[in-house]
């Protein structure tokens, strides 16, 4: 048996797509995901596009793209997504928002609360722990009021895996960088060549749990919540599970508690139930305070 | 002189791309904002010398924005135009309400486009 | 300091029946009547009440669970309550209606057409919102017939925004002709280069 096979595989890159063909894919993706590509990012998004191309069988850019646009499903985007998104992890990653959370935020939270009171923060997805041990790093260095409040910081992942590595808190050096030496010898033991360990007490005060955001009955088990930060998670979901997801975060957030999302995404293509507050050059989201009925 | 920074609030890419050539073409800066929200952002985010917004939009319409920049101290000096398909004395008087200096039918021609602009921004004809 | 937290609620709303739930409604508490919605199943009963709930719920949190619940419940009657609210003349609410119509291709499909007809030009262009996003393989011919024969500039306008995007060759001839129907119109001709090249891919 003969098989058929397209012949777009033998395009080169510089004759892949037209300009016009490339700035449809762009518009298309960055209203389904809020993801955009600068003039830089041809190369890199171009050879994805061809990668799943090869994958779907199609043998032009407009099957492709009809795919895309048309699918029920959403798989195909779905693919391109985790394909076009970089995943990795580190410590202090977008630390921006970090500086944010001790120099804005969590002054506000506080602002009517009593010595001793609960502050309560949550991150998910929280992979493998980096994030929310970053939080707690960050607030301890940076903080001067952390001694004032009891903080809960709390770590979910629908992935039970990620959740064990987060757990035993050993990390490489390449998820390290970011950290000054100073930070890392007082929070982190070498323990081989390249691993090193969190400290017993910043690991044990962090909660990690399994949670799927869309579940209702994971979500409802948290409740009193200050701030989340929910970053680079809502990209890979279609538009009604986000607006669901969004729904069930607002949910867990107390009154005037706060949402941060990765740098790349925005509300605005979500729900418009979160006010945008702006802290230096930073957009994040506000739970109203009481509900209005707009104006 | 540095060019006058406009942004464009509309859902409507084809529209916004239009808008963007003739303004721009005219000596403005041009940046854009799919829905009301997004426009929100926009201004919270970079300062503006004009503002021309759609009504009709999803996640936050134009009346909603107009009202809220006008609620907030740091944006309530921005010149709006609104733009819409209404052509209703109703509509008109809703956007004036809001907040709104200025209210537009679509289409706009590309004269008014650019003359409105101009006027808005404090540019002599 | 740090405190590692120990307790978690309870995930689980209390059992009450469909009417007790319902009941809910009326509680001056939106969170209250945001977990009355989430409780409710796809019953006709259930998709009666969250319909007529909407008509009087101001809240905006609470409106938009009611339209995720009928946006899940993807029945033919929560399609058609969602239908109505095209007409609303509150902006909010016809864009709630807008945005679960979108996830519901199959269900909102039949509807096309007839929306397409609506004597109202803004029901019109909602409807060719819904479009706009919708995941339907007539995408391209049903709006192709909107830019052929709609009578109304920017309803016309609205499509052909729409088709940059999903239109195919087969929609090329009607969009070339809106200049001829809508002479003295720029945005038209800009609209309608700018589509067809993005169809063309040139």
């Amino acid at each position: 048996m003969t098989l058929n096979v397209p012949v777009y595989a033998s395009k080169t890159l510089a004759s892949s797509f037209t300009d016009e063909e490339y700035a449809k894919f762009c518009e298309f993706f960055y209203r389904k995901t809020g993801i955009s590509f600068n003039g830089k990012k041809r190369y890199f998004v171009e050879r994805r596009l061809l990668e799943r191309m090869a994958e779907a069988a199609s043998a032009s850019f407009r099957d492709y793209f009809g795919l895309l646009r048309f699918q029920a499903s959403g798989t195909e985007l779905q693919c391109l997504v985790n394909l076009m998104t970089v995943n990795e992890t580190y410590f202090f990653r977008e630390d921006y928002q970090f500086e944010v959370l001790t120099n804005f935020i969590l002054p506000e939270v506080v602002r009517a609360r009593r010595q001793g009171d609960h502050v309560r923060i949550w991150s998910m997805p929280c992979s493998t722990g980096e994030e929310p041990y970053s939080i707690a790093l960050h607030i301890l260095e940076n903080w001067a009021r952390a001694d004032e409040y009891a903080i809960e910081i709390l770590g979910s992942d629908i992935d039970s895996r990620v959740l064990e590595v987060a757990r035993a808190g050993i990390y490489g050096f390449r998820s390290l960088q970011r950290l000054s030496p100073d930070v890392r010898g007082k929070y982190f033991s070498k323990i081989s060549g390249d691993s090193f360990q969190l400290r017993n007490e910043i690991r044990e005060s962090v909660d990690f749990s399994l949670v799927n955001i869309i579940d209702p009955l994971h979500t409802n088990r948290y409740r009193q919540v200050d701030v989340i930060f929910c970053r680079n998670l809502l990209i890979y979901f279609d538009d009604a599970s986000r607006r669901q997801a969004v729904e069930y975060l607002y949910e867990c957030l107390n009154p005037g508690g706060f949402i941060c999302l990765g740098h790349s995404e925005s509300m605005s293509r979500i729900s418009p139930l979160f006010g945008p507050r702006k802290f230096a050059d930073t957009i994040v989201y506000q739970k109203p305070i009481k509900e209005g009925l707009g104006p | 002189m540095t060019r006058k920074r406009i942004l464009i609030v509309d859902d409507g890419t084809t529209i916004r791309l239009y808008y963007a050539s003739l303004l721009s073409e005219a000596g403005f800066d041009i940046h854009q904002a799919a829905n009301g929200f997004e426009g929100l952002e926009a201004a919270m985010t970079r300062r503006f010398d004009l503002m021309l917004v759609d009504v009709n939009m999803p996640k936050m319409d134009g009346y909603e924005l107009v009202a809220r920049m006008r609620g907030e101290d740091s944006l309530k000096n921005i010149p709006i135009v609104m733009i819409s398909t209404e052509s209703g004395e109703q509509d008109a008087t809703k956007a004036y309400r809001c907040g709104s200096n200025l209210y537009l039918f679509k289409p706009v021609a590309p004269d008014e486009l650019v003359a409105t602009a101009r006027l808005m921004t404090g540019i002599a004809a | 300091m740090l405190v590692r937290r120990t307790e978690t609620d309870d995930p689980n709303p209390p059992a009450l029946s469909k009417d007790a739930w319902i009941a809910q409604f009326s509680a001056p508490d939106p969170a209250l009547r945001r977990r009355a919605v989430r409780a409710l199943d796809s019953s006709a009963k259930s998709i009666d009440a969250l319909i007529a709930q909407l008509g009087e719920e101001t809240a905006p949190s609470v409106r938009s669970a009611i339209f995720n619940a009928l946006s899940n419940a993807a029945t033919p009657r929560a399609v058609e309550s969602l239908l109505l609210q095209l007409r609303s003349e509150d902006a909010a609410l016809r864009n709630g209606a807008i945005d679960a119509l979108q996830t519901l291709p199959q269900l909102v499909g039949p509807h096309v057409e007839r929306l397409l007809a609506d004597p109202d030009p803004d029901v019109r262009i909602s409807a060719v919102s819904i479009l706009s996003a919708l995941a339907h393989p007539d995408i391209p011919k049903w709006l192709a017939d909107v830019v052929r024969r709609d009578a109304n500039v920017n309803v016309c306008a609205a499509a052909v925004d729409a088709l940059a995007e999903a239109g195919d060759e087969a929609a090329v001839e009607a969009i070339a002709a809106l200049p001829e129907r809508f002479p003295g119109v720029p945005y038209i001709a800009f609209a309608v280069a700018a589509t067809v090249r993005r169809i063309k891919g040139l």
